[in-house]
């Protein structure tokens, strides 16, 4: 288990380097960018937070308002180095770390020695809801499967990707919340995953909503409860978890992070420049090409670290537990 | 079918997209031939080029780099034993051997020919059974992964040489694919707190470090400057080595198209598995390794039908064969596409312009190659210490590439010392790189299959394809390891 270095320690730091920076700081943040800026992506290319991270790149480099930017993919244990490297580098608002909600999986179990001491979330520009689904030929809906699993302990079988990814974890929150006995098997990707379900070989897969559109629409597989506290306009009949009183409402999110120890005027000025491009028209049809859109991707630097604390605590006892 | 076929061909015969997609093929030649630089990495670069595109064109130049670069891996491997991708290091085993005895030309032809042959078995593959065989995949699951990594793996017992080495190789590899974080329970396996090992050892490290480092450290430290040839002549078709590997051609064919629909595995154990059963039923395995014609007609074949036959999940299910198929999902996402079960009728212009652009770019292999293959081996006359260090300059950059690692550039060298010892004891490589591939296949799926069933084996006896391909792998297993005694003692009673 990593050391969580207490976030107020930092603060307390950044208070005693005190007033005579500040000026300094936001003159630097005005003068944002003032040299080349590196995206490090926490993930391998081609992969989702991959094509985030080039998509957002030349509505970043417009909303700073010009900008030498490289992509740099570094996959390396679940991006751990990507994590390291953004925070072992300058803390100057140049090295960018793209990482999705992997970066706290990985850092619950261990497997990720870089903490939210060390990282400053900018912001989180995306959200995808998290379900169960199944082969709609073998269960109807939840309540079938549900009476099922509680028939026959320990014989279900789930599968998703690699153990402490948000695919087990979305796995790990439901049985702890509803008490199911069931067994997850972990895959080499989401789409070993999904050919097991379609093929009848396991019974339902926990992962988020947007790979899985075109297999919903051809009615191979169908999303039986759903992540979330409302039910989504596309699903009408879907319950939700909060339905059923747990309080389960994780997505898979994509949200950049810096060094910690940026000075907060540079990274209010980054926060903004990634509001302007979420807010812009270019990204929100991109949201919507890829199916992004279900609900409100956006979430500022502050409220996300509140959200990213709260479910380490969470993974981290479900991890525990199991 | 056929009308929807034709209406593709015309789409790529319109000039802008054969300017392109022959643009494609040489970029995918260039890529593939220089050794770490793969399939996934091209892709992943040219990806943004092609938002401007058509998707349809956009998916024709992407696909057409795919397979081009599977094939333009052979050149290096045969040549200068430095594989250019993965799918090409089993062709380095009796490729560069022949290079040696200066049949260079021989060999490149027969690899052109086998791959071109192979591409387009698995390009009709494609067209004819997306739809079909696509579902009919889905019933692979762990059990029969598990059961077709031992049918390869038995086939160490079948390479010739001492048995002995060849399980030690093949732990050996086992034991590299061991490093790194388990994906199926989290824990860290020999990484030793080093993150760079946390993601475990790549594929091309091990690859291009025992193979393409360690010949460069031999010639070099062993002074073993001499060149074998001056003119190289790439004859493609030559009947009478048509008719040597004809049978293979076809068998491994056909087992590259299998191997590349399920969606779980890629074109490198296509290359693999094929070999391993050309060596098995040759009437003379022990002239592998050594510069045996079917050597590289098998892994040729097999991994560019492989690489088609990785499209079928693609287009019909949305699920990736293979790492370059996953960019390509990828590319498909971002230009707003989603192949899955609904593709082929929504997008059925696409597709068939898709496929009719493959089937054209493996005649453009067949075509383009000769001329391509004629410059690397014009790169033969330079004198090896000057080509030598440009070896290992774009093993270097290749490898650094794949992961943006300097760490792994390390580790590549580290195996090219290992290669280079091992070398000169005889050590059979081809058991290492088996261990490497098929071992974690065997390992994970074991244990996936053992949680399926909640612990019990019998999972592998209750599914039927699983428990035909675990009694060919015993009796097979069984057969080499018994004929010879059988042999001995009959010799024996005779004499």
């Amino acid at each position: 288990m990593p050391t969580h270095f207490p976030i107020k320690y930092a603060a307390l730091g950044l208070a005693l380097l005190g007033g005579a920076t500040t000026a300094q700081a936001s003159e630097d943040a005005d003068a944002y960018p003032s040299k080349p800026i590196q995206f490090l992506v926490a993930a391998g290319a081609g992969g989702g937070t991959d094509n985030f991270a080039r998509v957002v790149r030349p509505m970043f480099e417009e909303a700073v308002g010009g900008a030498r930017i490289t992509v740099i993919n570094l996959p390396a244990a679940s991006g751990a180095l990507a994590h390291q490297r953004t925070a072992n580098g300058e803390a100057d608002g140049y090295t960018l770390d793209f990482a999705s909600t992997t970066l706290i999986t990985s850092l619950a179990a261990g497997q990720n020695p870089v903490g939210l001491d060390q990282l400053t979330p900018v912001a989180r520009m995306q959200s995808d809801v998290m379900a169960l689904f199944v082969n709609p030929e073998r269960f109807e809906d939840f309540e079938a499967f549900k009476q099922y699993a509680e028939e026959n302990p320990g014989e279900v079988t789930i599968g998703g990707t690699h153990t402490a990814s948000p695919d087990h974890m979305a796995f790990l929150s439901l049985v702890d919340a509803s008490g199911l006995d069931m067994n997850f098997i972990p895959y080499d990707s989401t789409g070993n995953a999904t050919a097991n379900v379609l093929g009848g070989n396991i019974d339902a897969t926990t992962t988020s909503l947007s790979p899985l559109l075109s297999y919903i629409d051809a009615g191979q597989m169908a999303p039986i409860l759903i992540f979330s506290d409302e039910r989504l306009e596309d699903y009408p009949d879907t319950p939700t978890t909060v339905e059923y009183e747990w309080d389960l409402t994780d997505g898979n999110d994509r949200a950049v992070f810096v060094n910690a120890d940026t000075p907060a005027p540079i990274v209010q000025r980054l926060e903004e420049a990634f509001k302007e491009v979420y807010d812009s028209e270019e990204y929100q049809s991109y949201a919507e090409r890829v199916n992004l859109d279900y609900r409100e991707g956006w979430m500022n630097g502050d409220e996300y670290r509140q959200r990213l604390e709260n479910n380490f605590t969470l993974y981290s006892r479900l991890l525990e537990n199991e | 079918m056929f009308e929807h076929f034709l209406g593709g061909l015309a789409v790529v015969m319109q000039p802008l997209n054969l300017l392109l997609l022959t643009s494609a093929v040489f970029i995918g030649f260039i890529g593939g031939a220089l050794p770490g630089i793969s399939g996934v990495i091209l892709v992943v670069i040219l990806l943004p080029v092609t938002y401007g595109m058509e998707p349809t064109t956009a998916f024709m130049v992407l696909t057409a780099i795919y397979g081009a670069t599977v094939f333009s891996g052979l050149i290096t491997a045969i040549l200068y034993r430095a594989p250019g991708t993965p799918e090409a290091v089993m062709t380095a085993f009796d490729g560069y051997p022949m290079t040696q005895r200066g049949e260079a030309g021989k060999a490149l032809g027969i690899g052109v020919l086998s791959s071109a042959i192979g591409g387009i078995v698995g390009t009709i593959a494609l067209i004819i059974f997306t739809p079909i065989l696509a579902n009919m995949a889905l019933k692979f699951s762990s059990p029969e992964y598990f059961a077709l990594a031992v049918l390869g793996l038995t086939v160490v017992a079948s390479l010739g040489g001492r048995l002995i080495f060849g399980l030690i190789g093949a732990a050996l590899g086992l034991f590299i694919a061991t490093i790194g974080i388990d994906p199926l329970t989290g824990t860290s396996r020999y990484t030793f707190g080093n993150l760079n090992l946390a993601e475990g050892v790549g594929l091309i490290p091990v690859i291009v470090g025992l193979f393409a480092v360690s010949e460069v450290m031999k010639r070099t430290l062993d002074h073993e400057s001499h060149q074998p040839l001056t003119k190289v002549k790439v004859k493609i078709f030559d009947l009478p080595v048509l008719r040597q590997i004809g049978t293979t051609l076809s068998r491994s064919s056909i087992i590259g198209v299998i191997i590349g629909i399920l969606p779980g595995i890629g074109a490198s154990t296509a290359a693999m598995v094929s070999y391993s059963e050309t060596v098995r039923w040759s009437k003379h395995p022990e002239k592998f390794g050594k510069g045996a014609p079917e050597g590289i007609a098998a892994p040729e074949s097999a991994n560019n039908a492989a690489a088609m036959g990785a499209l079928v999940p693609l287009f019909a299910l949305g699920i990736p064969g293979s790492g370059t198929t996953a960019v390509i999902l990828g590319a498909f996402i971002m230009h707003g596409l989603q192949p899955g079960p609904m593709f082929m009728l929504t997008s059925s212009d696409l597709i068939y312009a898709v496929f009719a652009g493959l089937f054209i770019v493996n005649f453009m292999i067949l075509l383009f190659s000769k001329p391509f293959i004629v410059l690397f081996t014009k790169l033969l006359n330079v004198p090896y210490s000057a080509l030598g260090p440009i070896i290992i300059m774009c093993c270097i950059v290749g490898t650094y590439s794949v992961r943006n690692s300097m760490f792994d550039v390390w580790l590549m060298l580290g195996f090219g010392v290992m290669g280079y010892l091992l070398e000169k004891i005889n050590f059979p490589m081809v058991s290492i790189i088996l261990g490497l591939v098929l071992g974690p296949i065997a390992e994970s799926e074991l244990r996936r299959s053992l949680s399926m069933s909640q612990g019990s084996f019998d999972i592998f006896l209750d599914r039927p394809i699983s428990a035909t391909l675990l009694a060919v792998a015993l009796v097979l297993l069984t057969a080499t390891l018994v004929m010879p005694l059988i042999k001995r003692a009959r010799r024996q009673t005779a004499s």
